[in-house]
This record gives C-alpha cells, structure tokens and sequence, in this order.
C-alpha cells in the first residue's frame, strides 16, 4: 500500500499520459516511443499491478487458445513483455513446455513475475529463466526457440516490424510467433475527451493518446517480417469503470501510460477535470459507469518451413474455374 | 524427470550457450564469474547478472576498460575506426 499512496501523491500531470501505440516507423532511427521512460513506468506498474487483472487475463487466456489448436509442441518458449504474469502462468500449465524463457525489459516486472512463479511453483517440470531485455535488441540465438509469446507489449517498440523480424530468426524453423496488441479504436473515448478538453481550456491540442495501430496494417507486418501462414484476428473488449479516474488508475497499475518521446509532459489540473467530466458527461452508460473500449489485435505467423502448406505457382492450375462452376451445379 | 532448480548457475551457463547472444552484435555471450556479469567479447560490453536475472539492455551494459578487454586486435580495429571517423570529420 506504500507504493500505492505514494503515486496517488504525484500532481495530475501524470495521471493523464494515456496509452498510446505505435505507428509504424519504417526508419529504426526514428523515435516514438521512450523506451527508458516505458521501463520506468513498467516498473511502477509491478507494484500497482493487481494479481489477477481481468483485462490482461482475458487477452492471455485468448491468446494462448491459438497454441491449443496446433498439434505441434514446443518445447522452448519465449514470452517477450508485456502482460506477463497471466502469460507464464498458463504456458507452464500448457504442458507441453519443458524450458520457458521470460524476458522484460523492466527489472522490476520480472522480478515481481519471478516471485508469482516460484511461490506457485509445484515441482513441475518447466526450466524457466527470467531474463531483462529489450525487444528491440533480442539477445537470442537464432534458430533457438519453438514460441515466442508476446501478449501487449509490442505497441511500445519503435521499430516493430525489425522487432518482429528478430523474433522470426529467433524461431527454429516452423516456429510459431504470436502476438497481441492494441489496436486503432483503442481508448476512442478518452482520445475524443482529452482533445475536446484541449481544446476548450488551452486552444490547442498535444499528443495524448498517440496514433495508433490499424487492424490491416497488422497483416502487412506480418508479411514484411517473413513470416508465412500469417493470420490476423480482433476482439473489441469494454471495460467499465466507476469513473474517468479509475481508467487512468487502470492504465497505470497496467503500465501503458503514454511513453511518447515528445509529449507534452505538463497537464494542467484544469484539462485533467475537464477531460473526466466531459469524458463522463458523453461516455457515461445508463448506470452510472463509464465504458473503455479496448481493441486487441492478435497476430499469429510461422518461421517458413518446407512442411508448410503454400500456394502453388501462377499458371499452374489445369481445371478451369468455370468447368468447376458447372461441376457443383451452380449452387450460388 | 528430475530436475534441481536450485543449481541456477549451471543451467544458466548452460541456457548461455544454448540461446543468449549480445543483443547489439548476436554474438555469443561469456560467463565471468569474477564479476557475475555476461560479457560480449565481439563489442567489449559487460552486462550485470543482478539476482540471477541477466540484464541485457543494452542501456544497462558497461563498456569494459581497455586492460580487461580480451583481444589486442580489438584495440587496432577501435583505433582504425577511430582515425576513420577522424577523417570522415575532417
């Protein structure tokens, strides 16, 4: 609880440097995000963060029900940042993991994880080593991991298509990427009250919640990393919140306050109430709550292996389509 | 299978040479007890093992001192790169 008043003392200021996600560079020298800012911020945020955080759970139980479909095993696994207590929890319940890498780029977060996983450890069988790190600088070997889990922490990289091209040489052959992120329509409401407020108290509107991800890009990124059988899908979750406040609280103890690397970093008291009010004021639900909507984007892709369905070349075809057509009788 | 978790130094030595490089050049990485720290030889950067957790951001590296970086032809191709620059600058 220490930690807790301690924030709850800081001026406004901080309170209102929402989430924000990546555009994306395609120059690596380009910089968005504050990459040693969002490890501080990780930092705080192991200490806010609740032990079972509906939201985070959600979209790690969802994600890992992409591993259940697949036949496969992997035996090595690499669980980059982001949620990662969900994430590690139900991998080693997986079974099929027998060495579990778990990296972070804040020392705290891991830390934290690493308690949460030996205090529940039971002798199982799992090798796991925790490991800071930055994902845009992966320190693995290449060809050395069956997975890599990412489950929302890849918004926060500057450069994610070069992110995801190291995962891919990451992988052994026929290795499985998946990843979760935040997507486009993330935070609408909370974009929609902060400029509104801008507006009205200073005349201008600064970065609060920046651009985001959108659901086709994800593809493309997908393809450009070289990854094969890429596969793409959306969930929409609304969380609702007694008020604007507690949605900032949320996002703190979650750690994805916004890290942009030229944001405004004074707010005024001023603009923080009046964005809650007219956040509250436009958003409010007929009971009283106010809803968030967050859009997850998954992504899975495959290191190219030659066991792999592909297409076959152009031309290659010998039926026609319409004797096809004919064939089926012309059903639709 | 029987596994003792406690013997963390073995199995990280082991994980080392099974699946850690240098995060900048992905060469591989050497264990130094003296210091616990991982060492990038191809770079000459020290990354700290704090708890046993190795810290391998790049911003939390040292660059070793010369008399500790192994090689002497490290030292000439630094001092190339360095007339290189000098050039470029002048």
């Amino acid at each position: 609880m220490r930690g807790l008043s301690l924030f709850r003392k800081k001026p406004m200021s901080l309170a209102f440097r929402s989430l924000c996600l990546s555009p994306f560079s395609s120059n690596s020298n380009l910089k968005i995000f504050d990459r040693q800012l969002k490890r501080k911020q990780r930092d705080r945020a192991a200490w806010l963060m609740p032990q079972n955080d509906p939201l985070l759970h959600t979209v790690a139980q969802n994600l890992l029900d992409r591993l259940h479909d697949c036949k496969r095993t992997f035996p090595t696994a690499l669980c980059l940042g982001g949620s990662l207590q969900p994430i590690t929890r139900s991998l080693r319940d997986h079974g099929s993991i027998e060495k579990l890498i778990v990296m972070d780029s804040s020392y705290d977060m891991l830390q934290a994880c690493k308690n949460a996983y030996h205090a529940s450890n039971n002798d199982d069988n799992v090798d796991a080593l925790f490991l800071v790190a930055d994902e845009e600088f992966l320190p693995i070997k290449e060809s050395s991991v069956d997975l890599v889990v990412s489950c929302l922490g890849l918004h926060w990289t500057n450069d994610l298509p070069g992110a995801m091209i190291q995962s891919r040489m990451a992988l052994k052959p026929d290795g499985l990427f998946l990843a979760a992120i935040f997507g486009g329509e993330t935070l609408k409401e909370l974009r929609i009250a902060c400029t509104l407020a801008q507006m009205e108290r200073e005349g201008g509107i600064s970065p609060r919640v920046s651009p985001l991800a959108q659901v086709r890009d994800a593809g493309n990124l997908l393809t450009r990393a070289g990854f094969t059988l890429p596969g793409v899908d959306v969930d929409e979750y609304v969380v609702k919140y007694g008020s604007a406040l507690e949605l900032i609280e949320h996002l703190r103890a979650m750690g994805e306050t916004n890290a942009l690397f030229e944001m405004n970093s004074i707010l005024k008291r001023d603009t923080a109430l009046a964005t809650a009010a007219i956040y509250d004021s436009m958003f409010s639900a007929e009971d009283g709550t106010v809803p968030a909507t967050f859009q997850v984007i998954y992504m899975t892709g495959w290191r190219e292996h030659p066991s792999q369905q592909k297409a076959k070349r152009r031309g290659s075809g010998t039926v026609s389509f319409q004797d096809i057509h004919k064939h089926f009788g012309g059903q639709s | 299978m029987v596994r003792i978790s406690k013997e963390a130094m073995p199995s990280l030595v082991k994980i080392l040479s099974d699946i850690l490089v240098c995060p900048l050049s992905k060469h591989p990485l050497r264990y130094c007890e003296q210091s616990n720290s991982l060492i990038s030889d191809s770079i000459g950067v020290s990354f700290p093992i704090k708890n046993g957790i190795p810290c391998l951001v790049p911003r939390d590296g040292k660059i070793l001192e010369e008399e500790d970086a192994s090689k002497p032809d490290n030292d000439t191709n630094l001092s190339t790169v360095n007339e290189e620059n000098q050039q470029r600058s002048a």
